[in-house]
């Protein structure tokens, strides 16, 4: 730790206070003179033909300034991959689930909107709706798009290696399958978004968003307007984890009533819009088969996967794609085979959520690892340490692992559990479970095909010198990208921590394609970095030059200048920097010239030094088609061990104990990242355990409210005996790779194999309530 | 969420709240905590055009030990401050128990006996637990009174046999006899914040510390449209020395009592192996509690 | 019909015309400027909403303003004093008990409802008084862990905020 300054420390985070202290404004906080409430006009039925809409009445109801449908917005297509732009704004012709958008209102306050909302009258020829992504794939299934025919958004086949001669080659072949069921983020603020067109036809719209930078995009193309003619402000977020990283009708809409009433105009989803809204996680079919040697010497993977997408594409292409990627490591293969289908269904569209389409593939896998490994005897953490991959293997499907500390990983959790004084000798009803897993550390490409930077930073020091300033179009979320900046920022230059502030999250600021993919340490790290080094070189250069030495040989650190190691002759520019602050009673003071000194010297010989830092990846990946998908700079891996207690009698699962190593290339805040590893748990946990959208017969959610829908309370969830692992990524800033979203990976499989220990049952079905569980439990006793 | 347009009304008496019953009756809701009212006009499910508001009146809150006969519990009382009273914990243990497991204790220190009884969810926590206890609630109208045992207050899902015109003021209780101990047990998925599967309560009486059984009640909710007593697995302990099989019988026994539906939080087969369970379960702490019968200071 | 209500907020009175329809939630943060009081479900399910009236932490979201009348409140705004964090927000910030923030006003309020009742309480203590407010980013640890060090007396009242 003494290698650093700054990074690696425990820093308390720049917006706590803030947060803590309510001063944090989210984008529900604002409010502007003269503003407008606008509602949307939803589906209430899952499918069906449009055949007439009147919004006369709902036009005339005082209050309401303007209605808007398909006819108004215009049909210009949207998504998220181009390839795939199947949405418009509102509807048109035909509605494709329950929620889909009909039409929007503005209007002086929301009862009055919600109001106006109840008088357009929409006439419907409702069609046959399908629910099930194998009955929706099936001849004769209900249309939902209709250039997709069987409903087939997307299919994706690879194979690497020969699978049929590698299987052919093994000892033992074993198959398992997992259903997951739909979920939702649940992060505890709803979108919101607040939308206000100047009067130069400047759109600036405040939105709870991941992406600004594909907000604006998206709005400026479905909205016509020119993209330096939108600025996305992020506000404070209240939570992401993937359904916010794409732009919302609630965002168009905000934007196409501010333009249409020329008043600025606030919408909000409700909690149960939320559900409504989704592109959380898909469902997922997994159904795969892990050939293996008697030694237990992994060889080939067969995987399927099918995915239920709801009514549009949304992240989809990617998810189905990421459920085969992503299993091409940490274990080392020598073939694999993936078919993977995503089908389209009259249900909300799901999208990317957290480690998204990798999640189920690596439970699935997970528990087929513990499968083998038990009927070939052997310690199913054994048989992983046997297999993983290490630091400069290249994965089958050509994914670089530049840096991968899974060994380690896996050696601490296993220490730090107890591993071998419990397995096999812990008492019915106890049992203990292992599983690892990987995640990108950011996409490898842009969503939309582009030879952009990745993240663009500037660092503009004050002009007397005393404040770094981070400017940065990417998006604290929550998550503390804001921090690491600043912390790496200060890093780089050799100042404290509290001289530097970040401004981010507005597309005014520069580029940055924010936080999804768990990119930003990495690439917004990277730009930090190098804008801070641009800052320092300008500053170096000019102090160099004033006191005649090499600029190779100054050091800056904690903000005090040093040359040749030693404190160098500054008289002369403290004195000049004391007459230029006459009256000041608190002037920089000490043995050593300061950075703020220096930096007010570099400003007068240079005028503002900024500092530009870009980050765009390599070219990555093999030539295979979909092989971009699952390509990164880098990995970041993991591995966990849990402990549970099953009430034998009822079926309740109780975690007890969770221990977890995360290989996070380089910690740049280890809070942050403890804070990131527990917080990706409880999420695995909850999905594990409690969480479900479910559906009636007519495709309307039954449990669209945070009571119904079951995330872990401070009650289910256990402490985390969180372990920290620096492979030092190469390719990371200061050596810094992601942990957002791959610390989940783990977490559901190690779960179900302390499940399986503890009474024998393999689970085949999420999420394990009770009663899924006890009638597991039942049907084994029946067996014996 | 917005809350639909109503006339508020904030009695200072319980005669002047009863007079607003008997003329609004049918067009108004009552306003205790607000946890369950307010939820449910928010969803649009309940539109009353007046609400009257309990909270000014005086004298519905207390909770009042009768001298060694019994309590009064204010209709009034929070389950925050019924999950916090040591006599209840001791005397009336199934009532501070299930209070303690109702919602959340941000709900809690709003929800109120009186609402949980009257609104009558079959999943609520504390009917079963009052019907163990025996309770009798107390209706009052303008012109009259009335008590209702709790045995007889439900109909089905939201609905009891309070009048539009009456009002809840208290729930009364008469002290178990010696070598008595109850139970409330609750299953669900998480352990906060949830709406149960299934939930039993139980009461037991012993003629001596490790005498046969002279008295059990043992009633459950979330398994039936309203709260239900299990008489039959009642009468199979009733007379007979505790022990595991007795109560595996009992519990054999309450599923019979019980008609469980199947809806998105589990199955009727599901539900029904869980009274079983469950009901063992909660008559083996209820024993515990009996044999660890003291008698007060 | 709007009527006039009077409240103490943070130790302030205020004056307002309320609809009865308005709840306590609603009027705090659009009529009284409290922004700091979140709305994240309006039924009572998450916790975001807490603010302790008259002593005892509730889901404010599900009281009427009209009920609140004569009614102390306090908010995450009326915590620090004299803009000095009381030590429970010094805790959850040095012990990285937040990341959105989004839950943080009623969580830390819930844990101040906590602490003066019981000032010593244990871990099972703090989950089940926090059991009523969601957290999504956390997984709670570093949560409990904060309310630990306040509860310990590591935080002294004034610290910068």
């Amino acid at each position: 730790m003494g290698e650093f300054n700054v990074i690696s420390t425990r820093a308390p985070r720049l917006d706590a206070a803030a947060k803590a202290t309510g001063k944090a404004k989210y984008a529900d906080d604002f409010s502007m003179p003269g503003m407008l409430h606008g509602a949307i006009l939803q589906s209430p039925i899952a499918h069906g033909k449009i055949l007439n809409i009147d919004i006369s009445r709902a036009r005339r109801l005082p209050g309401v300034k303007a209605v808007m449908t398909a006819k108004e917005a215009g049909l210009v297509k949207y998504g998220v991959s181009p390839a795939r732009y199947d949405e418009t704004l509102y509807a048109y012709e035909k509605v494709r689930y329950v929620g889909d958008e009909v039409a929007a209102v503005a209007a002086v306050d929301l009862a009055t909107a919600l109001e106006a909302l109840q008088l357009i009258k929409v006439d419907y020829e409702e069609l046959p709706a399908v629910f099930d992504m194998f009955e929706a794939m099936k001849e004769g299934a209900p249309l939902i798009h209709d250039e997709f025919p069987g409903n087939l958004t997307a299919e994706v086949h690879q194979e690497f290696g020969d699978t049929e001669a590698a299987m052919a080659e093994c000892d033992l072949i074993v198959d398992h399958t997992l259903l997951n069921k739909r979920q939702d983020a649940a992060f505890i603020e709803p979108h919101c978004c607040l939308a206000n067109f100047d009067l130069d036809g400047k759109l600036t719209l405040q939105t709870s968003t991941q992406v600004p930078h594909y907000v604006m995009r998206t709005v400026a193309m479905v909205l016509r307007i020119p993209v330096g003619n939108v600025r996305v402000v992020k506000p404070y977020v209240g939570g992401g984890f993937g359904p916010k990283a794409e732009a919302t009708p609630l965002e168009m809409s905000a934007a196409l009533l501010a333009r249409e009433t020329g008043k600025p105009v606030k919408m909000n989803y409700s909690r149960e819009q939320v559900f409504l809204h989704s592109r959380a996680r898909h469902q997922f079919y997994a159904e795969m088969s892990l050939g293996v040697k008697k030694d237990g010497t992994m060889v080939a993977v067969r995987n399927k996967a099918v995915l239920d997408g709801g009514a549009y594409t949304s992240f989809g292409i990617a998810t189905v794609y990421y459920s085969g990627s992503l299993l091409g490591g940490p274990y080392k293969l020598k073939a694999m085979k993936y078919d993977g289908m995503r089908a389209y269904t009259n249900k909300p569209a799901c999208g990317a959520q957290r480690g998204h389409g990798g999640v189920i593939h690596r439970a699935a896998f997970e528990q087929l690892v513990d499968r083998t490994a038990q009927q070939l005897g052997l310690d199913p953490l054994e048989m992983r340490l046997k297999n993983i991959m290490a630091t400069g293997d290249v994965t089958i499907n050509e994914l670089d692992m530049s840096s991968l500390g899974m060994k380690e990983c896996l050696e601490s959790v296993r220490d730090g559990s107890g591993w071998y004084k419990k397995k096999g000798k812990l008492p019915k009803g106890k049992g203990i479970g292992s599983a690892c897993g990987f995640f990108v550390s950011g996409a490898g490409y842009p969503i939309y095909r582009s030879d952009t930077y990745h993240a663009t930073v500037m660092v503009k020091l004050s002009e007397d010198g005393g404040i770094v300033n981070i400017l940065s179009g990417s998006a604290e979320i929550g998550q503390g990208s804001d921090t690491m900046m600043a912390m790496i920022a200060a890093e780089a230059l050799g100042v404290p921590l509290d001289c530097v502030r970040v401004v981010s999250g507005d597309t005014d600021l520069t580029v940055d394609l924010g936080a999804y993919s768990s990119r930003q340490t990495l690439m917004t790290g990277h730009a930090v970095k190098e804008a801070a080094e641009h800052a320092r070189a300008q500053v170096v250069e000019v102090l160099a030059d004033m006191m005649k030495c090499d600029p190779a040989s100054i050091t800056i650190r904690e903000g005090k200048l040093l040359f040749d190691g030693g404190p160098g002759k500054f008289d002369e520019i403290r004195k000049t920097y004391m007459k230029e602050h006459r009256g000041w009673t608190d002037p920089p003071s000490g043995d050593y010239l300061t950075f703020k000194e220096a930096a007010r010297m570099a400003y007068l010989a240079k005028g503002t030094i900024v500092g530009t830092g870009k980050y765009k990846p390599p070219k990555l990946g093999g030539s295979y088609k979909g092989a971009a998908v699952g390509t990164s700079p880098a990995y970041g891996c993991s591995a966990q061990v849990v402990e549970v207690t099953v009430d034998m009698e009822t079926g309740e699962v109780t975690v007890d104990a969770m221990t977890d190593a995360h290989d996070c290339g380089r910690a740049i805040n280890r809070t942050q990242v403890e804070g990131q590893m527990q917080g990706s748990l409880s999420m695995g946990l909850g999905e594990c355990l409690f969480e479900e959208v479910k559906f009636d017969s007519r495709g309307r959610i039954l449990n669209a409210s945070l009571g119904e829908y079951k995330i872990p309370t401070a009650l289910d969830m256990p402490n985390v005996n969180t372990i920290i692992v620096e492979s030092n990524e190469p390719k990371g800033p200061f050596g810094a790779k992601e942990v957002g979203e791959g610390a989940i990976m783990p977490t559901i499989p190690a779960i179900l194999n302390a499940i399986y220990d503890a009474t024998g049952v393999r689970i085949t079905e999420l999420p394990v309530s009770p009663e899924r569980l006890y009638m597991g439990m039942k049907a084994k006793k029946k067996e014996k | 969420m917005l809350l639909p347009r109503f006339e508020y009304h904030e009695p200072t008496t319980l005669e002047e709240a009863l007079k607003l019953l008997s003329e609004l009756g049918g067009n108004a809701k009552v306003l205790a905590g607000g946890t369950d009212l307010l939820v449910r006009m928010k969803q649009k499910i309940d539109r009353p055009a007046h609400v009257i508001s309990l909270a000014r009146i005086p004298g519905l809150k207390e909770v009042t030990p009768r001298n060694g006969h019994g309590i009064s519990v204010g209709a009034g009382a929070s389950a925050a401050a019924l999950s916090r009273h040591e006599l209840l914990w001791d005397r009336f243990t199934p009532l501070a128990s299930a209070s303690s497991r109702l919602g959340s204790p941000l709900i809690r220190n709003r929800a109120t006996i009186g609402g949980n009884l009257v609104n009558a969810r079959p999943a609520a926590d504390m009917p079963p637990a009052c019907m163990v206890l025996n309770a009798t609630v107390k209706l009052k109208s303008r012109s009259d009174e009335r008590d209702v045992p709790v045995a007889e207050f439900f109909r089905g899902p939201g609905e009891t046999v309070i009048e539009p015109n009456e009002l809840m003021v208290s729930v009364n209780m008469e002290t178990p006899p010696p070598w008595t101990g109850g139970a409330y047990f609750k299953l669900a998925a998480r352990k906060s914040l949830e709406i149960s599967l299934v939930n039993v309560a139980a009461l037991i009486t012993l003629k001596s510390s490790n005498g046969a059984i002279v008295d059990a009640k043992i009633a459950l909710s979330a398994v039936a449209p309203t709260p239900v007593r299990a008489y039959a697995a009642e009468q199979v302990l009733i007379g007979n020395k505790p022990s595991d099989k007795l109560f595996q019988k009992a519990g054999e026994t309450g599923v019979g009592m019980c008609s469980p539906i199947t809806d998105h939080r589990g199955t009727m087969e599901y539900r029904c192996m869980m009274i079983e369970v469950l009901t063992k379960r909660c008559l083996s702490m209820a024993l515990e509690s009996a044999r660890s019968w003291k008698p007060l200071k | 019909m709007k009527r006039i209500i009077q409240l103490t907020v943070n130790g302030e009175l205020a004056e307002v015309a309320v609809d009865p329809n308005r709840t306590l939630l609603q009027v705090l943060r659009e009529d009284l400027g409290l922004t700091g009081t979140k709305h994240g479900c309006g039924l009572g399910d998450c916790g975001a909403c807490t603010v302790i009236l008259d002593g005892q932490p509730v889901n404010s979201c599900l009281v009427l303003a009209v009920q609140a009348n004569g009614s102390d409140v306090l908010t995450i705004e009326g915590l620090a004093e004299n803009g000095k964090l009381h030590p429970l927000q010094q805790a959850f910030v040095e012990k990285g008990a937040i990341q959105c923030g989004f839950c943080s006003p009623g969580m830390i309020l819930s844990a101040k409802a906590l602490l003066d009742q019981n000032p010593k309480p244990t871990e099972k203590d703090i989950r089940m008084a926090l059991s009523g407010n969601l957290c999504r980013c956390t997984g709670y640890q570093k949560i409990v862990e904060a309310v630990q060090a306040a509860a310990n007396g590591e935080y002294m009242q004034g610290g910068d905020s």
